[in-house]
Parts: C-alpha cells; sequence; structure tokens
C-alpha cells in the first residue's frame, strides 16, 4: 500500500478498527503523561547540575582548605598519622542513606551523621593540639562536602539514566507505536472502504450500465495481473523470499536505532 | 659534688699549715718563720734566676694557652669557613698576637740573662746584687705574670674573634681593635719589666778589700 | 673562668656548630624561596644555600614529605658528627638532647605494641635522631609488660619510666598522658643536668628549659580544655620548672577557659603579650570555639617565636654547651620553615607563604 509505514498485522475489520482507535488514543494519553514525566525530571536534572558544579567547586576549596591545615600540623608537631590512627577506635563521623522520591524515581540520599567523640583529642597535647583539632574540624567540613557531592552526584547519576529511558519510551510512543497505530487505522479504514465499494458493485453486478465498464476492468485486471506475476516472479529470482522480512527488519532496526540514540542534552 | 672537694682542697692545707705553725710556736722555735732571714740568706742569683724563669714560663704558659684556645676554634670555624685559616696571612693575626707574647717573654728573658755573670759567693752578697737579685725577680713576675694574662686574654678574644670572622667577613676589622688592645697589655708588662731592671747593673763581685766587713754588714744570717 | 678551659675539650665543636649556624637560611634566602612558583624551583633555589644539591638524586616530583625528611638527615648527620666528637659532659649533654626523640620514638613503639602491630615497621617511622642500639630489642616485645620491663632495662629512658610509671599506666593511660609524663620527667632531669654544669651553660639552658616547660604547661592546658583529662591528671603534667612554676602551674591546673590562662600568664612579662589578642578575641563577646582555637594557635606561633628568639640568644654567649642545644632547635625550625614553604608552594597557597618564623 502506498505511504504505508509499519502497521500491525490485523484483519480488517470494524472491531478491530475501534480495538486500534482505542488503543491510539491510550498511546496519546501515556505520550503526554511520559512527557510531562521528563519534564519533571529534566528540571530536577537541571537543579542538580547546577548543584553537582557549585558542589565541585566548594569541593575543591574545601579540599585545599584542608590539606593545608595538615600542613599546619605537620608545621606544628611533625607526623601524628600513626597515633591518630592507632587511637581513633569509634567513627565519629557517619553516613546515613535515606530515599527521596522524584515523579516516581527513587533517588538515594545521604546524610551526615556526627557523633561527638573525641577520640584522639589528647594528640599533641604538649605541642599543637589546636592545630590538629582545627584539622580534624577542618577536614570534617571537608567530609561533609563529599558525602553532599556524592549524594548529589549519585541522583544525577540515576536521574540521568530514568531521564533516558523515558526520553526513549516518549520518542518510541512517538515515533514508532502512535504512527504505526495510525497507519493501521488508515489501514483499516481503507480496506473497509474497498469492501463497501466491492459489496456495491457487487451488488450492481446486473447493471448493464456497468457491464462494459465491468469488462474492461476485466481486462485491465488481466493485463495488470500479468505484469506483477512476471515482476514477483523475477523479484523471486532475484531475492527469494527475504524480502518481507527484511522489510520489517528494517522497521526494527529504526526503531533500536531511535533506542539507543543520544540524547544531545546529557552531560555523562 | 663541689661541696667535700673543695672542702678538702681549701681546709686541709689550711688546717695542716695551721698545725705546723703551732707546733713550732709552742715548741720554742717560732723564730723558723724569719722573713728577714729568708731574704738574706737566699742567694741574688736564685732570686735572679728564678725570674728570668718565670718571665719566659708563664710567658710561654700565657701565649700557648691563648694560641690553644684560639686555635681550637679558628680550626673549628675553619671547617666551614677555609678562609679564616687557609691562605691567609692576615687572618692568621689571632695566631701571631699570642706568638708576639712568648716572644716579649723571650727578650727580657734574654736582657734580664745579660745581667748574669759568674762571681764567687763570698763575694755575691752586696747591696747592688741584692738589688739585681730582686729586680730580676718581681721584673720577670711582672712581666711573666703580664704576658700570661694578656696571651690569655688575645686567646679568648681571639676565638671569638675567629669565629665573628668565619661567621662575618666584614667584622674581622672592626674585632681586630678588640684583639689588638689586648694585645697591648702585654707590651705593658714589657716596658715596664725593662724599666725595673734599667738601673740595675750586672752582679759585681764585691770590692775586695771591704769585702769582709761588707758580708758582716749586709747580712748577719751569711757565713 | 670558663673560657680558660672550655676550649681544651669544646672549643673545636664550638666553632663547628657556630660554622653550621653560620649555614642557618637568612631571612634574604627565606624571600626568595617564597617567590618560588613550583617545587623545582625550589630545589633550584635550596641549592644554592647551605643545603647544596641534597635533593639532586631525587626523582622528580618532589614531595614535601622528601624535603623534609633529607634535611633531617642531613641535620642528623651533623649532629651524629659533633657527638663522636664529644667527650664528656658535652657527650652527655648532646645524649639529653636525643632524648626528647628517643621519648618520641619509644611512645611510638608503645602505641604499637599496645595495639598489637607489627612493630618493626615502625622503625622507619621513627625519628633518626631518636635511634638508639638497643632499639630493635624494644621490638621483640609482644605484649605491654614485656615492652615496660625491656624500656626499664635497655633505654636510657629507663629512669623516666621507672619513676613516672608502672606496667599497668602503660595499659590503661592514654598514651598521649604517657608521653607528657616522660616528658616533663625528662625536662626536669636535663635541667638538673644543666646546673650541675655550671655557668653560663647552666644559665642560658635555664632560661631555654624554663621556657620550654612553661610552653609545655600552657599547651596541655589549652588543648585539655573540654577533654577527659581531670585537672588533678593535668596538674601532674606540668613540668615542676620554669618561670610559671609554681603559683603559675597551681592557677593553671585549674584554669577552664582560656582568660584564666591568660590571667596565670600575666605574672610573667613575656608571656602577656602573647595573650594580647587573646582577651580581646573574648572581649567582643563571641568567645565560640573557633575563635578561642584561632587565638590558640596564634599563641603556638608566638610561642615558636620566642623559643627562635631564646635559641638565638644563646649563641651570643661563647663557651657553653647552650648552641648545641639552640642549634639543634633552630635548625629543627629551618626544616618546619622549609616544609612549609613547600607545602605552600604545592598546595598553591601563595598567601599563607609568609607565615614562618624567619630565624635570622
Amino acid at each position: 500500500m502506498s505511504g504505508a509505514g509499519a502497521r500491525e498485522n490485523v484483519f480488517a475489520t470494524r472491531m478491530a478498527l475501534t480495538n486500534t482507535k482505542q488503543r491510539l488514543k491510550g498511546a496519546q494519553t501515556g505520550h503526554s503523561l511520559l512527557a510531562k514525566k521528563r519534564d519533571a525530571l529534566t528540571t530536577r536534572f537541571r537543579a542538580i547540575l547546577k548543584k553537582v558544579d557549585e558542589a565541585k567547586r566548594k569541593m575543591g576549596k574545601v579540599m585545599q582548605l584542608a590539606s593545608f591545615s595538615m600542613a599546619e600540623v605537620t608545621y606544628a608537631t611533625g607526623d601524628v598519622s600513626y597515633l591518630v590512627q592507632e587511637q581513633a577506635k569509634l567513627a565519629t563521623f557517619r553516613v546515613k542513606a535515606k530515599q527521596d522520591n522524584v515523579s516516581g524515581v527513587i533517588l538515594p540520599a545521604f546524610e551526615v551523621d556526627r557523633v561527638a567523640g573525641s577520640d584522639f583529642n589528647l594528640t599533641g597535647l604538649g605541642r599543637g593540639g589546636q592545630q590538629i583539632m582545627k584539622a580534624k574540624e577542618v577536614y570534617a567540613k571537608a567530609i561533609e562536602t563529599l558525602v553532599e557531592l556524592a549524594s548529589l552526584q549519585t541522583a544525577f547519576t540515576i536521574l540521568d539514566e530514568v531521564i533516558r529511558a523515558t526520553n526513549r519510551r516518549v520518542n518510541a510512543i512517538e515515533h514508532v507505536i502512535m504512527p504505526r497505530l495510525e497507519n493501521t487505522i488508515r489501514y483499516i479504514m481503507s480496506e473497509l472502504d474497498e469492501m463497501d465499494r466491492e459489496e456495491f458493485f457487487r451488488a450492481n453486478m446486473d447493471n448493464p450500465r456497468l457491464k462494459k465498464v465491468q469488462g474492461k476492468k476485466k481486462r485491465d485486471a488481466a493485463a495488470r495481473e500479468a505484469l506483477q506475476d512476471q515482476l514477483a516472479l523475477e523479484e523471486a529470482v532475484d531475492n527469494p523470499p527475504a524480502a518481507v522480512e527484511s522489510s520489517i527488519g528494517i522497521d526494527d532496526e529504526e526503531s533500536t536505532d531511535l533506542l539507543s540514540g543520544k540524547d544531545a542534552d546529557v552531560i555523562f | 659534688m663541689g661541696y667535700y672537694s673543695s672542702y678538702y682542697s681549701y681546709g686541709l692545707p689550711t688546717f695542716v699549715i695551721i698545725v705546723i705553725a703551732l707546733y713550732l710556736l709552742f715548741t720554742g722555735s717560732g723564730e723558723a718563720f724569719n722573713v728577714g732571714r729568708f731574704l738574706e740568706e737566699s742567694s741574688p742569683y736564685a732570686w735572679a734566676t728564678t725570674g728570668i724563669g718565670l718571665c719566659i714560663g708563664m710567658s710561654v704558659l700565657g701565649a700557648g694557652w691563648g694560641i690553644f684556645i684560639t686555635g681550637s676554634s679558628l680550626l673549628g670555624g675553619g671547617v666551614r669557613a677555609p678562609r679564616i685559616t687557609t691562605k691567609n696571612l692576615i687572618r692568621r693575626v689571632f695566631i701571631i698576637f699570642c706568638e708576639v707574647v712568648a716572644i716579649y717573654g723571650v727578650i727580657i728573658g734574654i736582657v734580664y740573662s745579660a745581667k748574669l755573670t759568674a762571681i764567687p759567693s763570698e763575694l755575691l752578697f752586696t747591696p747592688e746584687n741584692y738589688f739585681t737579685g730582686f729586680a730580676i725577680f718581681w721584673g720577670g713576675l711582672t712581666v711573666g705574670a703580664c704576658n700570661m694574662l694578656c696571651g690569655i686574654c688575645v686567646g679568648i678574644t681571639g676565638a671569638t674573634a675567629a669565629l665573628a670572622d668565619a661567621a662575618d667577613p666584614d667584622l674581622f676589622v672592626k674585632i681586630l681593635i678588640v684583639e689588638v688592645f689586648g694585645s697591648i697589655l702585654g707590651l705593658f708588662g714589657l716596658i715596664v719589666g725593662l724599666i725595673m731592671v734599667g738601673s740595675t747593673g750586672d752582679f759585681k763581685a764585691a770590692p775586695g778589700v771591704a769585702a769582709a766587713a761588707a758580708q758582716a754588714v749586709v747580712s748577719p744570717f751569711v757565713h | 673562668m670558663e673560657a680558660l678551659f672550655f676550649n681544651v675539650d669544646n672549643g673545636f665543636l664550638e666553632a663547628i656548630v657556630r660554622g653550621y649556624k653560620a649555614g642557618i637560611l637568612t631571612q634574604n634566602q627565606y624571600s626568595n624561596l617564597a617567590q618560588c612558583e613550583t617545587l623545582e624551583d625550589f630545589r633550584t633555589q635550596l641549592s644554592a644555600t647551605d643545603y647544596g644539591n641534597f635533593l639532586a638524586n631525587e626523582p622528580l616530583p618532589i614531595s614535601t614529605s622528601t624535603i623534609a625528611d633529607k634535611a633531617t638527615q642531613i641535620l642528623v648527620d651533623q649532629f651524629n658528627y659533633l657527638r663522636n666528637n664529644a667527650v664528656q659532659p658535652l657527650a652527655k649533654f648532646l645524649e639529653y638532647i636525643t632524648y626528647a626523640y628517643m621519648i618520641d620514638n619509644v611512645v611510638l613503639l608503645i602505641t604499637g605494641t599496645l595495639h598489637e602491630r607489627d612493630t618493626h615497621e615502625l622503625l622507619e617511622r621513627c625519628h633518626p635522631l631518636g635511634i638508639f642500639d638497643t632499639m630493635p630489642a624494644l621490638c621483640v616485645a609482644t605484649n605491654v609488660e614485656e615492652l615496660y620491663q625491656s624500656v626499664l632495662v635497655e633505654t636510657p629512658l629507663a629512669p623516666y619510666f621507672r619513676d613516672c610509671l608502672s606496667a599497668t599506666d602503660l595499659d590503661d593511660l592514654n598514651i598521649e598522658i604517657i608521653r607528657n609524663t616522660v616528658y616533663k620527667a625528662y625536662l626536669e632531669d636535663f635541667y638538673n643536668f644543666c646546673t650541675t654544669l655550671g655557668s653560663p651553660t647552666s644559665d642560658m639552658m635555664h632560661k631555654i628549659l624554663e621556657f620550654e616547660a612553661d610552653r609545655r604547661t600552657v599547651n596541655i592546658t589549652i588543648n585539655s580544655f573540654n577533654t577527659e583529662l581531670s585537672k588533678e591528671q593535668r596538674a601532674k603534667l606540668f613540668p615542676a620548672i620554669g618561670r610559671l612554676w609554681p603559683e603559675g602551674n597551681n592557677q593553671l591546673a585549674r584554669a577552664d577557659e582560656m582568660d584564666q590562662v591568660r590571667q596565670a600568664c600575666e605574672s610573667v612579662s613575656e608571656y602577656r603579650s602573647f595573650f594580647s589578642d587573646v582577651g580581646s578575641a573574648q572581649g567582643n563577646g563571641s568567645g565560640n570555639g573557633y575563635n578561642d582555637l584561632a587565638a590558640a594557635s596564634h599563641l603556638e606561633d608566638r610561642f615558636f617565636r620566642m623559643e627562635v628568639h631564646l635559641n638565638k640568644q644563646s649563641f651570643l654567649q661563647q663557651f657553653q654547651y647552650g648552641i648545641f642545644y639552640s642549634y639543634m632547635k633552630l635548625k629543627e625550625q629551618e626544616i618546619r620553615n622549609l616544609t612549609w614553604i613547600a607545602e605552600c608552594i604545592a598546595q598553591d597557597a601563595k598567601d599563607r607563604i609568609q607565615d614562618f618564623i624567619p630565624i635570622f
């Protein structure tokens, strides 16, 4: 059929037409819903992106500050790393994970939980204790920033994944399913029309006014059929039964292409 | 630590001396402490030679001490600043200043030695010879003491100066002044030592006739 | 009088130390170093100084810790040279200097043993000045009791441990408390030893050691605020020497906040200025923990400055042992300075690069 893309393999009945129409409507609703979800996620995504950017810059600064305070400790007391390592008995800095729901997507979020423990607060008692405490504070802040960044980054990755999936769905519905359904509907309509006409023709077979036309039509049809047969024969010789499959295959490929296509606005 | 050692080093000799003195006193021989007799009986030669010996000896002691103090610092300083020891005569003044002190002693020693002449002992005890003997003794002691202190002084300042020079070459000239003044002290001793014996004559034999009479007059203790 | 006989044994070494002292970096060299852009430049600049090519054979990305290690190695070599040439009582004096590092090393080993680590690995982390012949023997000990016994027998620190701590103490007490207890004993012992050496060594050393003791006292006080260290324990850690001792120490033992520390130190005019901005920080009504912390680290800085000042003074007096101690301390400060500058260059923190303490 001319202009017909892929269509579903249905019998052209009124029943099928109704079904297909319903499905088309369903697809349209789904499409708009998914598009909305995509937009919501994208908004969120952009917000997170901005935050990640900020957090990364902040992390750069904070980490620099932290390692500098370490230098201060070295200046004041020398190497205390071993003592500190050995005296730390209990984690005073813990990370708790919780979940956050954004339009049906579950995002993990990390929270800092500081216990005001003091495992090595006597380190540097004779010298440089202040610097050590300061370094501890600064590093705690640095870790806070890191945790914040980690939760943002995780959310970022997950959102990215989800947005891509949603995009894929939206595009699939828009470019594959809906055209196909539309084509099916068009096909069914045209088939039904054809059937109507045939019915009409058969009903008026005895009408002599039409006979002449009929005869001519028959001749034409015979000639066309002969030509078609010949063409079909040649085609069959060239490439046997694959023709049909390949046309389907092409269709599939088109859709997978769409699926695996990259979105331009995704950063990672 | 220091308590007992100082007790023994000062207390014990004092105690022994007091015991001996009291013994002599109470056994009726208190006159053994007779300074005048000692001075008159001891030979002017003894005084003179002791003086010369003290002069040269103490001078050399001072010089040696000074060189040693300076030297050890100089060598140590020279490890990191080789210019203060090697190849540079001017920088060696620290040592030379100390050495000069010994030379003063040698000069005075030679001058004093020139006064010594051989005289038979019965003709020796004249007032002039007593004078020469005592003058040489005390002159020698003066020069010796002066030179010893001068040597130590130059030595210590030299050690400091050497280190200062090692630390900063610009300081050399400024610090040298200090050392020069220290070194001059020895010269004072030398001058005074020379003046002290300036008016003394050589040892001379007593004029023959008066000898016996003079001997009796000069000292009742010399026999 | 000391000038007459000092040089007999020690003149050469003293002059050597003074020669070493001339190699301490000057303000000029520091400002050159501070202008370096990379550690490469830093190395080139350093090679123009007394350090020479000590970093020449290092593989290229030089870390700041390598610089510190190498510089320390130079110091250790110098010190060992002095020590090998020294006679009594200078040899004993130099030994006393190493005790401070020894305490750190032994404490490190104790920490390792307490946590049942392989203490042989720790030997490499020990300060090279504090290494003594029998140290590897300490590693044989597997538990604290054994270690205590071997510390008592094997090390020169034995008297300090015997007098201050028992084997059970090693187990129970915080390692920092042990360290400071031993250090207190060491300071007092060193102080007494210097007294026996007589003037002018004792004059110089008493000044420095008293300051060191005071610094420890003040630091311990400040650092023990808001910790589990009780006031009685704190008082036990204060060395019984120093200009704050005894009444200042008593006040410090009872102190709860910076202001009280300041009051305790009022009595010593030199220390009064240290606390000038501590008072103002509290006067602003802020008085929060961070401000206290900042003030305290300023204090630390001032203590360092004062230490350098005192140690510099000891070079003004010839014919005494103090310069050996002072040289070590000044050189340590210099290594700290170098590390600091290198760290600033490596971390690109040019604004803080001037925060070191120039020596000459």
